[in-house]
């Protein structure tokens, strides 16, 4: 997890809702990806999982650019997507084929840690006292997610499928 | 050459990776449409070519012209494009086994050639797309379904082999660490002449448990936070004898005064015989029947 050429201390709070919009972004598509790898691998439980995810990614990033639009409208953006590096996506080697509901869950859960910690680990370093509101804001909404994962996996029965090692060798290739 | 501002996503294809779920070469493709992306060029301006294997499959998931060739025949192809046509960005992709064992013969040359190239190679000490044979670098000890007690043989050390053939760039990433390696492929791509980076990419299905990312994250060492200065060629040397047993990233040398590429010394000695050379329309006088 990692920002790059992103200056925390001179951050404006246009720069910061670029910037939390695009990890929102970077996180759907990431859920996209592993969604489509689990539909290529036939695990289709945990690729509907994931494509939920797509969608509660979606909305947080829809709710950020329109808060961002509200105030600077469509003014040219100030942080480039290049920039991020998993700060709330899950990380590749996260997924493996044939895992199960339990296992993407808690990936999921790893994930709302992962960003959470960013923007503690953050909130130190901003000057702005805008962009220490939202990013404490952010810091407590990753709460309410963590809480969200947290329920969604207390709702599943103790054994959820077979998880990581698969007698069978992929077969996609 | 234009230039213009790209964003990742604009090098990512339609197709979809059918690589296993957890490879590492997911994060391989991320740093390379991250690094496409800084550098600039649009898709039509840049050629991908691979040859066979997992990792070869690379080409098709990027917008740029892409060549999925012939198992170990990438740099071949590589140099003819990038010598018919200099101006485009010429990229080489593929797996240990295809460039260092069924293409190794091909590897010296093209880097004594000097061609304008980038390789980045996904070593995964493994063959995965044909079931986990022994490949080039695999450990010695290393039991696989080609190796039921154990590999007898040394492994290659690739960053010391591209080394001593003299390549001008030569670094290590892991897709543990996306962002270092976004920046190792990227200064590879500006580099003027051929440049090497050797990717600790995990095979997430017959890789062994320390060669995996989490083991990765914890072993790997930057160059750069041990003070290496990447234009000594002789430490470079040093560092790249500890391939297999450490996890150094980084590049390992960087030439400071960078020769003529192959293609530049080619117009160059085409500009100077072109001089004295015949109108097109003559040339077939040459051949004609005295009158």
């Amino acid at each position: 997890m990692a920002i790059r050429g992103i200056d925390l201390t001179t951050l404006t709070l246009k720069a910061a809702l670029d910037l939390a919009t695009l990890i929102e972004e970077e996180a759907r598509d990431r859920y996209e990806e592993l969604a489509d790898q689990m539909q290529v691998h036939h695990t289709p439980d945990v690729e509907r999982f994931f494509r939920r995810m797509v969608e509660v990614e979606q909305r947080h990033r829809d709710e950020l650019a329109r808060r961002r639009q509200a105030l600077f409208g469509a003014a040219p953006p100030a942080v480039s997507r290049a920039a991020i590096f998993d700060v709330e996506a899950p990380d590749y080697d996260e997924v493996r084929q044939g895992m199960s509901v339990r296992a993407a869950l808690e990936s999921a859960m790893r994930s709302e840690v992962k960003a959470h910690d960013f923007f503690v680990r953050a909130l130190p370093r901003v000057t702005d006292p805008d962009v220490k509101t939202l990013f404490e804001e952010l810091r407590d909404e990753e709460v309410e997610h963590r809480q969200w994962v947290q329920a969604e996996l207390d709702r599943l029965p103790a054994a959820s499928g077979p998880d990581g090692d698969v007698s069978d060798e992929p077969v996609a290739q | 050459m234009e230039t213009q501002a790209y964003a990742p996503k604009d090098f990512k294809s339609d197709l979809k990776p059918i690589w296993c779920p957890g490879c590492g070469d997911f994060g391989v493709l991320q740093a390379i449409y991250r690094a496409l992306a800084a550098i600039g060029r649009p898709p039509h301006e840049i050629a991908f070519v691979s040859g066979i294997g997992c990792s070869s499959r690379i080409p098709g998931y990027t917008t740029a012209y892409g060549f999925n060739s012939v198992h170990g025949r990438a740099l071949p192809i590589a140099q003819g494009i990038k010598l018919a046509n200099p101006d485009l960005l010429v990229l080489c992709a593929g797996g240990d086994g295809d460039g260092f064992s069924i293409g190794g013969g091909h590897l010296p040359h093209a880097v004594r050639r000097n061609a304008d190239l980038t390789y980045i190679v996904m070593d995964n000490q493994v063959y995965g797309l044909t079931k986990g044979q022994l490949s080039p670098t695999s450990s010695r000890g290393r039991k696989t379904v080609t190796s039921a007690y154990g590999s007898l043989e040394q492994p290659i050390n690739p960053l010391l082999q591209v080394l001593s053939y003299g390549a001008g760039f030569v670094a290590q990433g892991t897709p543990a660490d996306t962002p270092g390696l976004t920046m190792l492929i990227e200064e590879a791509i500006r580099y003027p002449g051929f440049a090497f980076v050797n990717v600790q990419s995990p095979c997430v299905t017959y890789g062994e448990e320390h060669q995996q990312m989490r083991a990765q994250k914890a072993m790997m060492q930057p160059l750069a936070s041990l003070g290496h200065d990447p234009a000594d060629f002789l430490k470079a040397l040093e560092w790249a004898t500890r391939y297999g047993r450490e996890l150094h990233t980084g590049v390992f040398y960087r030439n400071p005064e960078p020769p003529p590429s192959y293609e530049q010394q080619v117009r160059e000695r085409q500009a100077l015989l072109s001089r004295n050379a015949l109108p097109r329309e003559r040339i077939l006088e040459l051949f004609a029947p005295h009158a």
